[in-house]
């Protein structure tokens, strides 16, 4: 009891007496009141982006996209170097698509960098409001590894067998498609939820008969722990991922400027990473993952950097999406329909295009996947080693 | 001057809602009056559910929290109403329901063998009883890193983990029961001159029965719990299963409509074993 009497009378003393510490208090509520004022006045930006993965052992770092390419390269804080003002900021999520769509809708996130399209597609259908600026990764293939005494050679020997699958992400879907080209549903085979770690973990002590997934098996193949029996690469290219570069409603209505600048830095990223000559130096980036450079070397195989790297939102990307989306409802992954087709925005992406002078460096295609218009970007030529 | 209250007040407070509990309890039990009490319990056991469901009705309508992350509670029961249809949710609990059985009657069996015989032999219980005190800090899931190693990932490793999580509760709980044994109970069965069997099944166990069921209960809801961890991983059915399914394609209303599930049979497990065990301590009321 006597302390407490003791504490109000000290306090008390202290609200009411003592010039210097009033005009302290007055101080610091003017510093409060500019403080809140601040954002309306110099406009200081925090851009949040969130990457939907991360590279062996949680490196914060990806791979395979476009906008792995940028964040290595440093294309986005460079485009902002002389802005003290904006600060960029990155995410890695170990939950890839899923856990990237959790944060934009709590707010944390202002872009989706590389989301995929299973994740960002089931998120439009939840309502959440994104609008796809660019292509971050087309054509992306996945692979069918299996332990090697498992004695599956094909997709059709995984009737009933055990087979780890990364839940929610872009594989699933492209998974579902290839099952079903073989005429096999994902009740025929008997998935387990993994990660991308744990799947390597469990292949590698053989807990698990196979695994659906991206380039990260190809070291273990090299190695002799797995042995990869499949890949889209050499059957349909429409059984390929999507992903892209998505920016939040929000941020996009407040900071259509950054927007553009933004989507400006990554196709410059974009056009350094899809000349060929770089080939070798866009590899060397992605090992910051922790995944070897043989991998890059046999994932793009036979590949054009332009036909998986270009930011081109054209009649294919699209198309893509609206497969996905479809495939994805037929597939109970989703309850909703999704408009697809008013969820892009390339207005960012064309002006970037127009300033940089890039108009006709990507090649184009319909639908099908046919070429529609050449680009000067096929001209470039691997540095002859 | 200050705003937050004195102390003494809350104390107050609680004193004055412990003394009308109180008096409600010493009321006789005449009928009606029990039957109006069992009422007023289920309205203030339902009160505070009540208002929850208020308030998420109130965010959904509001839009206090994105819809993509606490879904509109129509969209839960239509979602509940769906996968009951579907025979997809009973399809699920039924698969938790046998991990938990099959690892609940493992670890709970070994529980009461290990309990009874630590309570029993003193000399037994010395040698044992480090070893298990050390061993039952460490947290069930903080096994599985190491289980996985040794059974992989398949049905092993969740009834394994589900049978763990009950062994360490009731082997605590019957040996603490036994242990606590009045001797002059013991002495009893001496003078009607009883076997080891008879004085074990006739006055031991039935004077322990109150403090090993408190481990079975425990047991039984560490069970339920450990399995839905153990579902979030490398599973491919069951209701913790649906609670990732739903997570990673965004679908909160699934993982709501598993959580309801859960909550709702471990209140029915809860109560179910609550009515076995009056059912067992009968000779006490009778006495």
């Amino acid at each position: 009891m006597t302390t407490t009497s003791r504490q109000r009378r000290s306090f008390s003393r202290r609200a009411s007496s003592n010039p210097a510490r009033r005009s302290f208090i007055a101080l610091a509520a003017l510093a409060l009141g500019v403080a809140i004022a601040a954002p309306a006045v110099a406009d200081s930006t925090v851009i949040r982006l969130g990457y939907p993965g991360v590279g062996i052992d949680n490196r914060p770092f990806g791979y395979g996209d476009n906008i792995s390419v940028a964040h290595i390269g440093h294309f986005i804080e460079d485009e902002f170097k002389n802005d003290p003002d904006v600060k960029i900021e990155w995410t890695f999520f170990r939950g890839a698509g899923p856990a990237v769509n959790e944060a934009i809708a709590n707010g944390q996130l202002d872009f989706g960098a590389g989301e995929g399209d299973l994740p960002s597609i089931v998120a439009r259908s939840k309502g959440l409001k994104t609008k796809i600026v660019l292509a971050a990764d087309t054509r992306d293939p996945i692979y069918l590894a299996v332990k090697p005494d498992s004695g599956i050679k094909s997709i059709d020997d995984l009737k009933g067998r055990k087979v780890a699958q990364f839940r929610g992400t872009n594989l699933q879907i492209a998974t579902d498609r290839v099952l079903e080209a073989h005429g096999l549903t994902e009740r025929d085979i008997k998935f387990i939820n993994l990660d991308t770690g744990n799947t390597l973990a469990a292949l590698a002590s053989g807990d698990i008969d196979g695994a659906f997934g991206g380039p990260e098996f190809l070291d273990l193949d090299r190695r002799g722990i797995v042995k990869v029996v499949y890949s889209t690469k050499s059957d349909d290219p429409a059984f390929g991922r999507q992903a892209s570069l998505l920016v939040t409603e929000d941020f996009e209505s407040r900071h259509p400027d950054l927007t553009a600048r933004v989507v400006k830095a990554v196709v410059k990223a974009a056009q350094w990473s899809t000349d060929e000559s770089n080939r070798e130096a866009v590899f060397q980036g992605w090992t910051k993952s922790g995944i070897p450079v043989e991998t890059f070397r046999a994932d793009f195989a036979g590949v054009k950097l332009t036909d998986r790297l270009s930011p081109i939102i054209d009649e294919f990307f699209i198309a893509r999406y609206r497969a996905q989306a479809d495939r994805a409802k037929a597939y109970k992954l989703l309850r909703n329909d999704v408009d697809v087709d008013s969820w892009f925005e390339p207005k960012y992406l064309n002006q970037a295009l127009a300033e940089l002078k890039l108009e006709d460096y990507w090649p184009r295609y319909d639908a099908n996947g046919k070429k529609v218009a050449t680009g000067t970007v096929e001209q470039t030529q691997a540095a002859t080693q | 001057m200050s705003v937050i209250p004195e102390p003494g007040y809350l104390e107050a407070a609680v004193d004055a809602l412990a003394l009308s509990t109180d008096r409600s309890d010493r009321r006789t039990c005449a009928l009606p009056a029990r039957w109006a009490r069992r009422l007023q319990a289920a309205a203030v056991g339902l009160a505070f559910p009540a208002v929850l469901l208020l308030l998420w009705e109130l965010s959904a309508r509001y839009g206090w929290l994105p819809a993509q992350i606490l879904p509109d509670p129509r969209l839960v029961v239509e979602t509940i109403q769906e996968f009951v249809a579907s025979g997809e949710l009973l399809d699920d609990t039924r698969i938790s329901l046998m991990r938990v059985a099959q690892g609940f009657l493992f670890g709970g069996l070994a529980g009461l063998l290990l309990g009874v015989a630590m309570g029993l032999w003193p000399r037994f219980q010395a040698y044992v009883d480090p070893l298990f005190l050390a061993v039952s800090q460490v947290p069930t899931l903080g096994w599985m890193p190491l289980l996985i190693l040794l059974v992989g990932i398949d049905e092993e490793l969740k009834v394994i983990i589900i049978a763990w999580s009950a062994f360490i509760p009731v082997t605590l709980n019957t040996y603490r029961g036994i242990r606590a044994v009045p001797a002059r109970y013991r002495e009893v069965g001496q003078v009607l001159t009883f076997g080891p069997w008879s004085t074990l099944t006739k006055i031991v166990l039935p004077a322990a029965l109150p403090t090993i069921f408190v481990g079975i209960r425990e047991g039984l809801a560490n069970s339920w719990q450990t399995l839905v961890a153990a579902e979030l991983f490398a599973s491919s059915e069951g209701l913790g299963y649906l609670m990732a399914w739903g997570r990673q394609l965004f679908q909160l209303d699934l993982v709501i409509m598993a959580m309801i599930a859960v909550g709702a049979i471990g209140l029915l497990f809860n109560w179910g074993l609550g009515s076995i065990e009056r059912r067992l301590r009968r000779w006490q009321v009778a006495s």
